[in-house]
Order: structure tokens, then C-alpha cells, then sequence
């Protein structure tokens, strides 16, 4: 960790990594409200979209949209891709120290220092991981519940709604932490920008949280 | 103001580790996939095995006729068709048969109303 | 009872989770609703088949029950209570207490229905074979008049229909009645049962016909509509007073505490208990034009069977012929190639009927199930939830 300031700032998310992020963040609320109000049978929120006929509709479609943002993301920037994968699949001992003591942002965990981190901290590689395999279990068993819905035997429309509906859970679960740490909690909102609006972090900022990143980094300016 | 920026490109260590995971992606959704083909081919093997179930019993009895069950003669010499085994008597289409649609009025008609039709059980 | 005929046996709880997995399995598209919206059936559409109820993927279909009825004739002393059993009943009860599919139980599902309180217990198989008598005449009549022999001239048009499957009845009176001639007038087997058992077994035994309370058990949910149809009073009662399914079967049986598995088997009651193998095999598909041939042969021929399969008409496909050469003794000897069909899912009888209407269809008899393998996949059978075939996964 440095203990110089440092001037400027980082380029941490590019535009395209930004939009996909904002339709991906857009699709899942609209995915999560209305598969709340079917399997709660809320009537309010099938009313927003006109019924729940067309609830379902807005569901399905917006499915698609989830599903065909980030692939087409993928193929676009598979540099990035790669490189995300690469940082989320890295678990140094640095990551687990993190982990021991869960980066300080809990409250009744006292801690000085946090070891230095990469380009995203080991709980948000952690998320990272968790988004992506929720993701796969939610449209792995979504479509066939609206493509192969007559001809799939009943049993497993059965299994595939249930793992659809606790994959739900638990990702808007893992999603409101993501959101409370991201725009809320006031050490994690400083990064705010970086990922919902001009993509730059400062400088200073990176050089303390995300240390081992930041030294890799090449002065464009 | 100084910029910062990640260098643009993948090492060869980073290519593989994206093509990877969109490998194992891929094997995992086949492996659900196989699990739901094997349910559809399974969903309606027991429909086939309770059929069998069915012709192994009939294999295994002795009377495999209609027309050979000892009951059957008794209830048309006793009761249906007396002293003979005869189908489709008065009686029988009384008791045995019905009709459809818009002949059912006539036919309850007939039925609440036995006298009217009992000239006819004479045979 | 009269619920049953206004508002059908069948209906959506609440559960439904607007999968839409039903609409596909309905014969008569008499299911309403969306993807996403909670499915409903018309009433005027339904047949009562319950293919929808034992295909839901969370169970959210119900059948109404006259379970109740049943416990109160059971425990009424005044009442003298007679049950029959469908073919299709003994070889899927047992996997309601962990039996294959298949496991003979017809035995112990005598054993238990005695346990049960009732007083005789009997078989439908033995009216199926009183169906098959009074069919197989009828269509002989029907034959003969089509051949132009003299004397049959009242006699019905060809091809004959089966008309034991109540669903297909319906179908048929709902949305082709110009068919309806071609129809058996032959009651099914449950409604012949329920006419004999306030007729000539209360007769023989002695009871009064107002005192017995006729129950069958059936593998159909459609037989709860067909013992409340308003015509099913020929023998000056209601003829069936109340279907119970497998399903509700197994579950009076696990009410009572009976340990099932190990009941000893036991034998029906004589007079109207009787089966043969050709009565067993009504509950699958091909099973009742099987029997047919088999007593239509020797009846026409004056021969008798020594092999009494017949394997053409056997197997799952939803449409079937095959050829049977009768030598017709009544002819002198000359032989009439019989052309039959077997339908097995009422979404396939339509291109059939089309053709009889039209003039163009070559066949003598026809049997219809509405359900797919016939009454062992009945509304009112026990529902699975198999995952992995033989072999399998694990």
C-alpha cells in the first residue's frame, strides 16, 4: 500500500462494459418484480404490465435480453472477457487474508490493514463467480419452461421451476448486497462512477483498494 | 490530468481461462439437457409396464373367453334371456344399453315410465 | 351428484402456476389461459378425461371426490354396499404402497376392499365380459345387415364403435353427433355392473334393490361424470351410486391403517365376481377389441381358438389397424376379412370419424380410448414422477 499520494485518475470500465452492465442491472430488476408477482401471485405488480399474461410476456422477452446482452458482450470484447475471468479466477493469499476479515466492511470485525487487492477485491471475485453460475441455472431453466413447454415430460418442468425460483432468490439476494455495497455503504460507494456513469475512479482511490491492480497499469496521459 | 488505463489485449494464460469457462458452461447445460431428455424417454415408461402387467395376468388365468365365463351363462339362462344364453333380449337393452345425445330425453322417459314398455319383456 | 354434471368432475385450484404444460394434453382444448395466466377449464368443453389433472407438473388439477358418500354407505348399516374394480385398478394400486407398475394386486385389492366394510365385493371384468357378449352380438347384427341378410334390417350402420370410454362418449356427443349412430349401444362395463347389481343381484341374494349402494373403483376420472348422467337409471335407481379412483382407493386404504403389502390374496365373490383373461385386458389399449375377436371368432366360425392373442392389435401407437380373417359359419363357411382400428388419444379420432362421415372408411370396428395406452392411464390412476428410464442416469 502506498503511502504517497497519487495524483489522477483510472479508466477502470469501458463503455461497452458500462452499457451491458446498465441493460444486465435493468433486465434483472424487471426479471426479479414480475417473477415475484408470479410466484407470489401479487396482482399490483401483474397489473404494472397489464395482466399476468403479459407479465409473462415482459418476462420471457426481457429473459432474452439478459441472456443475449452478455453473450453478445462476450463475443464483442472476449479480450476483456478473458482478462475478467483471468482476475476472477485468481485466489492469491492475499484474497483469503481479505476474506478472514471480510474486506472491514463489517462492522463488529476490527481490522487495520486490508492486504492489497487486484482489480476487484476477493469478495467481489467471489460475487463475481456466484452471478455467473445463477445466471447459467436461471436461463438453463427458464427457456425450456417457455420453449419446451408442452413437450417436456412434467417432472422436470417441475425440477426446472424450482431451481429457477431458489436461483432467483438467492441472486436477488446476492444482487441487494451488491447494491447496498456498490451505491450505498459509504467506503464501497466511492467506486460508484466507475461502473454507472464516466467508468474513472481516482487515482488514489485504486492505488489503496485495488493495489496489485493498479501498479499493472499504464499512464495513457 | 494522468490518466490510468489496463493494457487492451489477453495473454495466452487469460484466452484459455475465458474459452474455459465457456466450456465447462457449455458441458454443464449438456448435462441438464441429457437429465431432461432421460425424463421425457422415462415420463411414460410406466404406462408400458402396467399394460404388461395386464396381458401376463390374462396369460396366466384359464378362462380367456368372454363367452366361457360360467357367470356369464348363468345370468342370461337365469335372468337376461331365461333358459337360453341370448344377447340383446328386451330386457338387455333395457338394463345393458343406452342411447346418445338427443335420444337420452326419450330414453329416461322409458325408463321412469316401465309400464308403458312392458308388454314387450314377454319374450 | 348433480354438481358433477353442472360444474364437471375436474377443476384448477388455485396452485396453478400458469405453466401451460396442460393446454398440450387436453383432447378438446378445454383448458383456457396463457402462459403466465392461471389456467381454467370450460365446463362444456371438458370430457372429464383428467389427463390434465395426472400430467400437472405441480399437481395444482383436482378431481371432486364422492369419497364421502362412500365412508357414509360403509358406515351405515341400513346400506348393503357392493363394489366392482376396473382391469386397469389391479395393476397400479400397488404402486401406491411401493410397488412397480405392472405388480399384480388384484388379490390383496380384494383383501383390502373387504377390510374396507364392504359388503360384496365383485369384479367389473365380469360385466366386461357381458359387454362383449352383448357388443359382439350387436355388431354381428350390424355385419349381417351390411351383407344384406334378412332380419337385420333395424340393426345400426357400420363401422361399430366401442363406447365404454365415458370421455369419448362425451367427445363424441359434443362435437360429432352425426357419429353418434356408429356408437355401441352397449353401456360401458362400470354401467352395466351398476343395472345387474339392483337387478338380478339383488334378486339373488335377496336384497332390496333400495338398500344396496353401488360403488366402483375405476382407474377414470370421466366414470364419475358417466354414473351421474341422468339416463343411468335403468334399473329404477341410480345405477352407480359413487366412482372412487385408485388414487382415492389407496388413500381409504392407508386411512384405515390397512398394511397393504401384506395382505393375503383372496378371490372375489361369486355370481357377478368372475373374470377371464379376455375381460382383463379391457384396461389397455387393443385390450377390448382383443376380447371381442376372440369371442367373435369362435361365435362367427363355430371354431375354437387355440392361440387367442391377437398381437396386431396390441402396442402404444395412437392409431392402429390390422386385418382379421373370420371364416362366417352362418355364410357357409365363407371368410370375411374384418377390418378394425384401435384409437388410443381422442386428439387422434377426428381424421377417423372424417372419414366415416365421408363415405371413404373401409373398417368394420373400431375401439376408442380417449386415453394414451387406454384406462391403465386413466384420469384417476396413481400419478408418476419417474425421472430415469432402466438403464439411467444413476
Amino acid at each position: 500500500m502506498s503511502t504517497e499520494h497519487v495524483n489522477g485518475k483510472v479508466l477502470k470500465h469501458g463503455t461497452q462494459t458500462r452499457t451491458m452492465h446498465w441493460i444486465h442491472l435493468v433486465a434483472f430488476i424487471v426479471l426479479g418484480l414480475t417473477g415475484i408477482g408470479f410466484y407470489w401471485d401479487i396482482a399490483g405488480i401483474a397489473s404494472i404490465f397489464g395482466g399476468p399474461a403479459n407479465a409473462s410476456l415482459v418476462h420471457r422477452w426481457t429473459g432474452v435480453v439478459f441472456t443475449v446482452g452478455p453473450l453478445f458482450y462476450i463475443l464483442l470484447n472476449f479480450d476483456r472477457f478473458a482478462r475478467f475471468i483471468d482476475t476472477i479466477g485468481s485466489f492469491s493469499k492475499e484474497d483469503f487474508a481479505w476474506l478472514k476479515v471480510m474486506g472491514g466492511y463489517l462492522p463488529f470485525i476490527k481490522v487495520d490493514e486490508v492486504p492489497a487487492q487486484d482489480k476487484y477485491n476477493a469478495g467481489q471475485k467471489m460475487l463475481g463467480w456466484m452471478i455467473i453460475i445463477g445466471c447459467i441455472l436461471i436461463i438453463l431453466t427458464g427457456f425450456p419452461m417457455w420453449l419446451w413447454r408442452h413437450s417436456m415430460s412434467a417432472v422436470f418442468l417441475n425440477i426446472c421451476y424450482n431451481i429457477h425460483f431458489w436461483t432467483a432468490m438467492i441472486m436477488i439476494l446476492l444482487v441487494a448486497g451488491h447494491f447496498f455495497l456498490a451505491a450505498i455503504h459509504p467506503k464501497s460507494r466511492v467506486e460508484f462512477a466507475s461502473m454507472m456513469i464516466d467508468g474513472y475512479i481516482d487515482a488514489e482511490i485504486s492505488a489503496h483498494h485495488n493495489g496489485k491492480w493498479f501498479t499493472q497499469l499504464e499512464k495513457t496521459e | 490530468m494522468t490518466t490510468f488505463a489496463e493494457k487492451e489485449g489477453m495473454t495466452r494464460r487469460q484466452f484459455f481461462k475465458g474459452t474455459g469457462i465457456l466450456f465447462v458452461s457449455a458441458v454443464f447445460m449438456g448435462v441438464f439437457s441429457k437429465i431432461g431428455f432421460d425424463a421425457y424417454a422415462a415420463s411414460d415408461e410406466y404406462i408400458a409396464k402396467r399394460a404388461a402387467g395386464l396381458y401376463s395376468l390374462d396369460e396366466s388365468m384359464t378362462l380367456r373367453k368372454s363367452h366361457l365365463n360360467p357367470e356369464i351363462a348363468q345370468i342370461y339362462k337365469d335372468f337376461l334371456s331365461p333358459g337360453e344364453v341370448k344377447p340383446l333380449t328386451a330386457k338387455s337393452e333395457r338394463l345393458l344399453h343406452t342411447r346418445y345425445g338427443n335420444e337420452i330425453p326419450a330414453l329416461i322417459e322409458e325408463l321412469k315410465n316401465p309400464n308403458a314398455t312392458a308388454e314387450n319383456e314377454a319374450a | 351428484m348433480n354438481s358433477i354434471i353442472s360444474d364437471g368432475v375436474i377443476h384448477v385450484s388455485d396452485r396453478c402456476k400458469a405453466c401451460d404444460h396442460c393446454t398440450s394434453v387436453c383432447p378438446t382444448g378445454a383448458i383456457h389461459g396463457h402462459l403466465g395466466q392461471k389456467h381454467t377449464i370450460k365446463v362444456a368443453k371438458c370430457i372429464n378425461c383428467g389427463q390434465c389433472l395426472i400430467n400437472c407438473p405441480f399437481g395444482a388439477i383436482e378431481d371432486q371426490t364422492m369419497v364421502t358418500a362412500v365412508k357414509s354407505a360403509l358406515n351405515d348399516p341400513q346400506k348393503f354396499v357392493v363394489v366392482q374394480e376396473a382391469p386397469a385398478v389391479r395393476v397400479a394400486l400397488g404402486e401406491e404402497f411401493g410397488k412397480e407398475p405392472g405388480f399384480n394386486a388384484k388379490g390383496k385389492m380384494y383383501a383390502a376392499l373387504r377390510k374396507l366394510g364392504f359388503d360384496k365385493v365383485y369384479d367389473t371384468e365380469f360385466t366386461a365380459d357381458l359387454t362383449i357378449m352383448e357388443e359382439g352380438t350387436e355388431l354381428i347384427h350390424r355385419v349381417f345387415k351390411a351383407v344384406g341378410q334378412e332380419g337385420f334390417e333395424e340393426s345400426g350402420p357400420l363401422p361399430q364403435f366401442t363406447s365404454c370410454c365415458p370421455a369419448w362418449i362425451k367427445y363424441a356427443e359434443d362435437n360429432y353427433p352425426k357419429i353418434l349412430p356408429n356408437l355401441s349401444s352397449a353401456k360401458s362395463p362400470q354401467q352395466m355392473f351398476g343395472a345387474v347389481a339392483k337387478t338380478y343381484v339383488a334378486e339373488k341374494l335377496g336384497v332390496k334393490p333400495a338398500d344396496i349402494f353401488s360403488v366402483s373403483v375405476m382407474p377414470c376420472t370421466a366414470k364419475k361424470y358417466e354414473s351421474s348422467r341422468p339416463e343411468m337409471i335403468a334399473s329404477g335407481y341410480p345405477d352407480v351410486d359413487a366412482v372412487i379412483t385408485t388414487r382415492e382407493l389407496a388413500q381409504m386404504i392407508k386411512d384405515a391403517g390397512i398394511d397393504f403389502v401384506n395382505l393375503p390374496e383372496e378371490e372375489a365373490d361369486k355370481l357377478v365376481g368372475t373374470s377371464t383373461g379376455a375381460a382383463t385386458i379391457f384396461g389397455v389399449t387393443g385390450g377390448v377389441m382383443e376380447a371381442a375377436l376372440r369371442t367373435a371368432y369362435e361365435i362367427l366360425s363355430g371354431q375354437s381358438l387355440t392361440n387367442v392373442d391377437f398381437k396386431p392389435v396390441r402396442g402404444l401407437k395412437p392409431v392402429r389397424e390390422a386385418t382379421v380373417e373370420i371364416p362366417i359359419q352362418a355364410l357357409g363357411g365363407k371368410v370375411l376379412p374384418v377390418k378394425v382400428a384401435i384409437v388410443t388419444g381422442t386428439k387422434h379420432v377426428a381424421p377417423v370419424i372424417e372419414d366415416i362421415l365421408a363415405g371413404r372408411s373401409k373398417y368394420h370396428f373400431i375401439e376408442v380410448m380417449n386415453c394414451p395406452g387406454g384406462c391403465i392411464n386413466g384420469g384417476g390412476q396413481p400419478i408418476r414422477r419417474d425421472i430415469y428410464t432402466e438403464g439411467g442416469l444413476l
